[in-house]
């Protein structure tokens, strides 16, 4: 009877699944395909008549090479950026005590409440006034204020056993030492998903840098694939399929290579009750 | 507890915080009160005057005849989102955790894979197979038999469908966060109670949700917040707030306001609307989850 | 040490784009020292799927024979709504391009709001010699496309489509019906049922992308007028009928698909649509997906009234705003303007040129509309175009909204033509004032 049971939740699990799965395996399938194919032959996972067309006519038509960089660019900075001044402001929450220490805490969690509509007018007009549209550091900048990195690691910092800590200063350690050799490898693990999590996300920002960028040379690669879906003339499925491709290839990669580090780093900052 | 470490490590603090708050500071703090200030002016971007109208913005929000059906479908957008993002995700959860024994690593990996994918790239994907007439989804359907709805057109059906796409990003997320709030449960007292023959669902809820309460709200939240946030990029990509509205909700319409019409001052002036429900969603957040919990400290 | 790499490679990044970053402000408009050429934008919506490639293309070899200029393309996503978007944006921040394409529908928001010089104007001031140019190439009747409703040439015709109907003759033939396609709109909808009935099939879909260009060809050709006298008029009993007859087809028989374009155009070249009405611009795409026998024939018409069919497309309007990118930007035009480039150009988007002689000419159109058939059913129609109604003043984006939620409304069933068309007349006539 456990086992019958338990074999009817598999089931739906797998199901589920599939569900979820099933719009990427797609993807791939109808990149591989011709237009006409991918018309007549829907289902179809392996193509008929397979085919690099569309990719070639993707890096062809288009600067891919460029815009992946971009994108690496701008993911990159972005990402060191924003671990370095969580990790930064995360340990000054955690271990030191000053004035409106809380209500600045406070503050700054809760702009993780203001909806990006609220700002991004103002942060147009300010980027345009600094010469910075059209230009990857227009795009880099807004992106780094972000408060959920501050408030993931000083999560990870909390559940470091205060004893520790105290230990260490028993033996006159300073503030640096402390958090190089105890406090950060112990949220190392913390930290890398934190990061990998920012690598990702700036990675798939397609609201803001659609605003910024306007050469097709400094697109990231979220803007590229909306140059092949196109009303007027018909969106080519087939490519716009290769660049969506393109588009995830680096954050599965990454992902499923620190696939362990950030699923138990998600699973522990939950709030534990 | 926490030590005070003498006045000079005050301003060490104060170091380390000053990068982060510097950017905060002019990418968030001055936008968010410039578009305050903006709330009180008719402007359209390019005009070289802002017309000074007062509260007049306002004063038409309140009048504006579809407030109450983009409020309403905020609504159902965010109880859909909680249904699908954090209910299932919930129960999801506790199957993985209390109910199957094997492939938990499997499945974790797995559901939580379509988050890492950029949401443009999952609303095309689902414009093509969720195609009513000629995509996958619709001819599998006629092989069952049954004819899929033209969603995109469909008022109520287009916000479960847009619900949906989003719900594929962040279920993962959720579902890992909750997981790891669910899985806190020691086991003992889950096997104690499945020795004395109490029914699952029992367990569920008297036991496991109430000790996993912390991260439940913030899950909750986070998907009311972030939620309506991540909805506007498949209304884009997707329906442009269509039809006749009625895919827009509040971020969306802001959008549509601030950045198609060109009526900034209005679409701040609704800005600020959102940004007050979203404080009191805050509050509740502050006063549960920071307080209510139990660290090592 | 994974850490510890991916810092350094970090670091090393981050230099890169500190360097390059800081050190390029914002490209465009820049004033060229003396021999190194004058840099201009040109902003188009060219996809990659819709003539974004002969874009480039043109761009080059233009940039390849110029002593004096270098022309910079941006694509504008969105169409023609996005592009005017993101000038209202660059006019913000207080730039512009030098030339760009205006949809039509944008005519006169765009002469109201944004500062542009026209063509003739340049000419006449620079270009002495070019004086009869326009004049020349141009049949009078496209160059008032380009005319907004103070009498002004605001810019030069470039893109011009028309709708036109494309057919499953296969379906065609299956449902027993004449395979060359109905002429008259009361004929279409017989068809449409037909098709419904006799296979199953939608029999017809009506493009509904982010405008109304294909309603008003609707409704105009029944004898409406979208706009009379700057006041929105379509509501007329002409208006209402048109719209109406259209509506009972997808909410009444339901033959007829309602549907977002992409989509709606997905499944005609899937083969689950009979006939499909949309503009000449998506032939290249029809045709490529197509598995089955597709023709494309010109705009039914209603039986006995004229037909009037809205000019799609774009003209080109020079934002430039001094004297050297004014002259770089004529330069450009007029390269643009070649036989040969607007040869190249119908090609590769399947817009008809609206300029004299390409379609004849053995360097233009001549060999290439010999072979592809399609063609034909939009240059025959030349005749028939009339301008894409522009609703004048600020409201301009605003009105085209409230006809898009007007057009769900009605195909929903949920109310009807006359109520619909009324109420969001009177709606925009308020907004004009």
């Amino acid at each position: 009877m456990r086992i019958e049971s338990n074999l009817k939740w598999h089931i739906l699990l797998i199901l589920a699944l599939f569900i979820s799965l099933m719009p990427i395996v797609f993807a791939v399938s109808t990149s591989f395909k011709e237009l006409s194919e991918a018309y007549s032959n829907v289902l179809g996972i392996i193509p008929d008549k397979p085919t690099l067309s569309n990719y070639l006519r993707i890096f062809q038509e288009l600067p891919l090479n460029k815009i992946t960089f971009n994108t690496l660019v701008v993911a990159a900075t972005v990402t060191i950026f924003k671990v370095i001044t969580s990790v930064m402001a995360a340990y000054a929450f955690v271990y030191f005590d000053f004035k409106g220490k809380n209500l600045l805490y406070f503050i700054l969690i809760s702009t993780i409440f203001i909806p990006f509509t609220m700002t991004m007018i103002p942060n147009y007009l300010i980027i345009s006034q600094i010469g910075l549209r059209n230009n990857i550091m227009g795009v880099i900048l807004p992106q780094l204020s972000d408060a959920t990195g501050i408030f993931l690691i000083r999560q990870a910092m909390r559940s470091i056993p205060m004893p520790l800590i105290e230990a260490a200063r028993l033996e006159a350690a300073g503030n640096f030492q402390i958090m190089a050799n105890i406090v950060l490898p112990l949220v190392k693990p913390a930290v890398i998903s934190t990061g990998i999590m920012f690598f990702i996300n700036s990675w798939n920002e397609y609201v803001w840098p659609v605003l910024i960028l306007k050469d097709t040379t400094n697109y990231t690669l979220p803007l590229a694939l909306q140059l092949f879906v196109s009303s007027e003339g018909g969106t080519d499925f087939c490519l716009a399929m290769a660049v969506s491709v393109v588009t995830m290839i680096i954050p599965l990669g990454l992902y499923l290579i620190f696939q362990k580090y950030i699923i138990n780093t998600f699973t522990s900052s939950g709030v534990k009750g | 507890m926490k030590k005070k470490f003498g006045n000079k490590d005050v301003w060490i603090a104060y170091g380390l915080i000053l990068p982060a708050l510097l950017v905060f500071a002019i990418f968030m703090f001055y936008p968010f009160f410039y578009t305050v200030y903006l709330s009180f002016f008719d402007w359209n971007m390019i005009k070289p005057v802002k017309e000074f109208i007062g509260l007049a913005n306002y004063k038409a929000l309140f009048a504006d005849p579809l407030m109450p059906l983009v409020i309403k479908n905020t609504v159902e957008y965010i109880l859909i989102l909680l249904v699908l993002n954090c209910v299932a995700p919930y129960v999801l959860a506790f199957v993985l955790s209390f109910v199957i024994k094997r492939g938990r690593g499997f499945y974790k990996g797995a559901f939580f894979l379509p988050s890492v994918i950029s949401l443009v790239v999952g609303s095309i994907l689902y414009l093509w197979v969720l195609n009513p007439v000629s995509g996958p989804a619709a001819i599998l359907a006629e092989f069952l038999g049954i004819n899929i709805p033209i969603w995109s057109k469909t008022q109520g059906l287009v916000i479960v469908v847009l619900s949906i796409i989003t719900t594929w990003k962040i279920f993962g997320y959720n579902f890992i966060v909750i997981f790891g709030g669910v899985s806190g449960v020691p086991q003992e007292i889950i096997e104690a109670a499945k020795i004395d023959n109490v029914p699952l669902y029992k367990i569920f809820f008297d036991i496991v949700l109430p000790m996993s309460s912390a991260t439940g709200v913030y899950i909750f939240i986070m998907t009311i917040v972030q939620g309506l946030q991540y909805v506007f990029t498949p209304v884009k990509v997707v329906t442009q707030g269509g039809p006749d509205n009625a895919s827009s909700n509040i971020i969306y319409n802001i959008y549509q306001e601030g950045f198609v019409f060109y009526h900034t001052g209005y679409a701040s002036a609704m800005s600020i609307v959102a940004m007050v429900l979203f404080i009191v969603l805050l509050v509740i957040e502050f006063r549960y989850v920071e307080k209510g919990i139990y660290y090592e400290n | 040490m994974k850490k510890n790499i991916l810092k350094a490679v970090a670091v090393g990044l981050m230099s890169a784009v500190l360097l390059t970053g800081c050190g390029k402000s914002d490209t465009g408009n820049e004033q060229a020292g003396q021999g190194e050429k004058v840099k201009i934008e040109y902003w188009h919506v060219n996809a990659e799927t819709q003539g974004g490639k002969t874009v480039q293309e043109l761009v080059d070899n233009f940039n390849a024979q110029s002593k004096d200029v270098e022309v910079v393309a941006r694509y504008n996503p969105d169409m023609y709504k996005g592009l005017m978007q993101n000038l209202q944006a660059e006019a913000a921040a207080g730039k512009s391009p030098a030339v760009v394409q205006v949809g039509w529908a944008f005519l006169d928001y765009f002469s109201n709001n944004f500062s542009y010089v026209p063509p003739q104007k340049v000419v006449d001031d620079y270009f002495p010699q070019d004086k009869a140019f326009l004049q020349d190439n141009f049949l009078p009747n496209v160059m008032d496309l380009a005319k907004n409703n103070k009498g002004e040439q605001v810019g030069i015709p470039y893109s011009l489509s028309t709708p036109v109907l494309y057919i499953n003759k296969d379906l065609l033939r299956q449902a027993g019906l004449d395979e060359n396609g109905p002429k008259t709109w009361e004929d279409l909808i017989k068809f449409s049922d037909t098709i419904k009935e006799k296979t199953g099939k939608y029999g017809f879909y009506m493009q509904e992308p982010a405008d109304n260009w294909a309603q008003q060809a609707l409704l105009e050709s029944n004898g409406a007028r979208m706009i009379s006298d700057g006041k929105a008029s379509f509501a007329s009993e002409d208006g209402i009928k048109a719209y109406q007859a259209y509506a009972d087809m997808v909410t009444k028989t339901k033959s007829a698909l309602h549907i977002s374009w992409d989509q709606g155009v997905q499944s005609f070249v899937n083969g689950d649509v009979g006939m499909l009405y949309t503009t000449i611009a998506q032939r290249a795409n029809v045709q490529k997906g197509a598995k089955f026998d597709v023709a494309a024939i010109s705009s039914p018409a209603w039986a006995g009234k004229p037909k009037r069919l809205p000019a799609g497309g774009c003209f080109l309007a020079i934002t430039a705003q001094d004297e050297k990118q004014q002259k770089a930007a004529w330069e450009f035009l007029k390269y643009l303007y070649s036989v040969e480039s607007m040869a190249a150009w119908t090609k590769g988007t399947g817009y008809v040129p609206p300029r004299k002689d390409v379609a004849d000419a053995e360097n233009g159109l001549k060999s290439f509309l010999e072979e592809n058939q399609m063609m034909k059913a939009a240059t025959s129609q030349m005749d028939s175009v009339v301008p894409w109604a522009s609703f004048p003043g600020d409201a301009g984006l605003q009105a085209e909204q409230m006809l898009l939620d007007a057009r769900d409304k009605i195909l929903s069933g949920d109310v009807s033509a006359h109520d619909a068309l009324t109420q969001t007349q009177n709606q925009i006539n308020a907004l004009l004032k």
